[in-house]
């Protein structure tokens, strides 16, 4: 009888111990630190993978912002980048989330599907709207015009080319390939006369949608309803990789491997050209200095449509914050033209506001100029003409599975499961399923 | 005399109620949502058995189901019964096999990162295992081990067992150790050569470290994910996903929470059941 009892306590002390642990996180938000009895407010603010290179240059930000707003005080969390949507999503299901976040378009989109971020057309004026890029809008928008998060850094991609390779094999290292069937034949030439793959096309997560658009191919009808990329642009598109693939004139092991797989090979001298954010020199530079010292940069690789890509960072405000207005008034600091020009300076990647892109800092070549100042200029230069080449039109949360279903399809047409046409056929059947449920 | 008999309960408290808080109430909590509508960031919706009516009919998730038996199927017999020669082997009396007994423990400590970075290196078309075969004359052209649908299993596999000797040898170890050397001695005089001694008298006496080990090395290969993640990320063509890759991606890429949910209730029936046949069948033997 006792022993029944006791276990009964033991079950219902368990209990009460697991409810208490669910229910005390739902009263917790993030109000729960902000501390409102002298009239000053807390905000947290995560960043992605930002210490410690930036930690002095996100500290200085933050005191000078307190200094000009004394009422409110900013309280900086840093993730690394594989931990940020699961922090995220444990935050915001727990109610604690944080109320500004460096949070990439990928995972906003998620988000704002479920009406869980803060509009910025709305918590911006007109004209502090109008200082960010164009393009750089075009990635944290809905189909409806909705901007959900504020343009912090940009990225375009550039070719960087090892011109020692392109020597070797021949070729003239001034005059780097500017087109993808340019790429292809550059790319044959190397392989022969140095054994070396000559490009590396990355089809990490959105990557083969983006040559598509870069090839010509549109994605999506214009309502969104269909897919439209079976055209002779697309198959094009199918073949271009197919091809490489089965001459191994691109690395076997692509299907699977991550664009930083790509870095390290280019950085070992494996490749000798790659098409990314000039940001990705920083790694090279650090982990194969001889292939950056050989480094060159030029424009982007582009097809038929000469569109450029432009990736966007940005900053989110979960509509749980109890501080809207300071987040809103944070965010705009921290994207402000003094603090990105300064951030550029630490890193290479691009402001999103016009006004810090007329810095000389984009525009003049220094002295003893480095791969990574050419890598600047030539990014600098380019921006204006990128965009964001992935529209999605309103489908933000089957993003994940189109994406999917184009990679699955071009990789069984690349491992010769199916032709290239069968294959872009069952993309787009896959495609319409998938937008029609 | 009533002190005495709380005084056990008492030191249960802690670990229970970590084993409530973490264990035991996640999982009935993961029960109750694969009931559900969830993604995380809007309310939970019931739905009823939505779920497991959706994936019985999802080709992903049979595809996956398989390649998690194939692992199964192919993984354990391997690690059931190699380590019981490795360990015969580190247990003789020679000089060094210390030495042996940690190099052969030394990947069950590694991090499956580590682990899985090294063989990414071996499995290259140009790193060590293409080169040595090739050296050897066994093949002309590499094998694209982690790159072709028909070996990426089979490559991520091999890791699986090269990672896993370590341990269950260790198991073997500890069972071989309470064999009574006397009955070596006795088949000795009784004229009994090195293998009939293995059959006759090793093996009988570690049926029940064998058990141990299949069951856990079953509950393992049920549960694989690290090496897929590490490796291959479930490519190329979905070749090397399995089941429990599956049910990440269903979760935390798409955040279909209930769905992934009802996915491993599934799987933790079916490790379940195995574990129960596996059992039975086993202690059966040995009582045989």
């Amino acid at each position: 009888m006792k022993k029944k009892w006791l276990i009964g306590m033991l079950l219902a002390f368990v209990m009460v111990f697991a409810s208490a642990c669910s229910s005390s996180s739902k009263e917790t938000g993030s109000g729960g630190n902000g501390d409102k009895s002298n009239g000053k407010v807390t905000i947290n603010f995560w960043t992605m993978q930002l210490k410690p290179t930036f930690t002095d240059y996100i500290n200085g930000m933050i005191s000078d912002f307190e200094k000009q707003n004394p009422n409110i005080k900013v309280k900086w969390l840093d993730v690394p980048a594989s931990d940020l949507e699961q922090k995220m999503l444990s935050a915001v299901s727990s109610h604690t989330a944080p109320d500004v976040v460096n949070l990439p378009v990928g995972f906003s989109t998620k988000l704002v599907s479920m009406d869980a971020l803060v509009h910025m057309d709305k918590a911006l004026t007109k004209e502090e709207q109008d200082k960010y890029l164009k393009g750089a809008w075009g990635a944290y928008t809905t189909q409806d015009g909705v901007r959900y998060g504020i343009p912090w850094y940009v990225a375009t991609d550039i070719t960087m080319y090892n011109a020692d390779l392109f020597k070797k094999a021949g070729l003239d290292p001034n005059n780097p390939p500017k087109t993808f069937e340019e790429a292809a034949k550059d790319a044959k030439t190397i392989k022969e006369k140095t054994g070396k793959y000559g490009f590396y096309p990355s089809l990490d997560l959105s990557l083969p949608l983006q040559y598509m658009v870069m090839m010509g191919a549109p994605l999506l009808n214009k309502d969104g309803t269909k897919a439209a990329f079976n055209t002779p642009e697309g198959l094009h598109m199918f073949k271009y990789f197919t091809d490489l693939y089965k001459k191994d004139l691109i690395p076997h092991s692509i299907v699977t491997d991550d664009e930083q797989k790509g870095v390290e090979k280019y950085a070992a001298g494996e490749v000798a050209m790659f098409s990314e954010g000039p940001q990705f020199l920083t790694q090279v530079k650090d982990n194969g200095p001889d292939a950056y010292k050989a480094t060159k940069t030029s424009e982007a690789i582009t097809g038929k449509s000469g569109k450029k890509s432009m990736t966007v960072q940005g900053l989110v405000i979960p509509k749980q914050t109890k501080h809207e207005k300071a987040a809103v008034k944070f965010a705009l600091f921290v994207t402000n033209a003094k603090n990105q020009v300064a951030f550029s300076k630490l890193t290479p990647v691009f402001p999103s506001v016009e006004e810090a892109l007329k810095d000389p800092f984009f525009t003049k070549v220094p002295k003893n100029a480095e791969p990574v100042d050419y890598a600047r200029i030539s990014g600098a230069k380019q921006l204006k003409d990128a965009e964001v080449l992935i529209e999605k039109k309103g489908n933000e949360d089957k993003w994940d599975d189109l994406q999917q279903a184009m990679f699955d399809a071009l990789q069984k047409s690349m491992l010769g499961k199916e032709s290239p046409k069968q294959a872009l056929d069952e993309a787009e059947k896959q495609w319409n399923q998938i937008l029609s449920e | 005399m009533r002190r005495n008999r709380l005084t056990p309960y008492l030191f249960l408290i802690p670990g229970c109620t970590i084993l409530g808080a973490f264990i035991f109430y996640p999982m009935l909590k993961a029960i109750w949502m694969s009931f559900t509508d969830y993604n995380m960031l809007s309310d939970p919706k019931f739905v009823g058995i939505e779920n497991y009516k959706q994936l019985f009919q999802d080709d992903m998730f049979w595809k996956t189901l398989i390649h998690t038996f194939i692992y199964l199927v192919c993984v354990v017999p391997l690690l059931v019964i190699l380590p019981i020669f490795l360990a015969v082997l580190v247990n003789q009396k020679i000089k060094g096999v210390g030495f042996f007994r940690s190099a052969y423990y030394i990947p069950v400590v590694t991090s499956m990162v580590v682990v899985g970075v090294i063989w990414d290196w071996m499995y290259q078309d140009n790193g060590m295992l293409n080169y040595v075969m090739d050296l050897l004359g066994v093949i002309d052209q590499p094998i694209h081990w982690l790159t072709s649908t028909s070996t990426a299993l089979i490559a991520v596999m091999l890791v699986t067992v090269w990672k896993g000797l370590g341990y269950y040898m260790v198991v073997y170890l500890a069972g071989l150790q309470s064999i009574p050397s006397d009955l070596y001695e006795a088949a000795d005089i009784d004229g009994a050569n090195g293998w009939q001694k293995m059959i006759r008298i090793t093996i009988p006496l570690l049926m029940p470290s064998v058990l141990i080990v299949s069951v856990l090395s079953s509950v393992a290969a049920m549960k694989v994910f690290d090496e897929v993640y590490v490796m291959t990320g479930g490519g190329p063509l979905h070749s090397s996903e399995t089941l429990v890759f599956y049910i990440y991606k269903e979760a935390f890429d798409k955040l279909h929470m209930g769905y992934a949910s009802a996915a491993g209730v599934i799987l933790f029936l079916i490790t379940l059941v195995l574990s129960i046949l596996n059992i039975k069948f086993m202690s059966k033997e040995k009582t045989a």
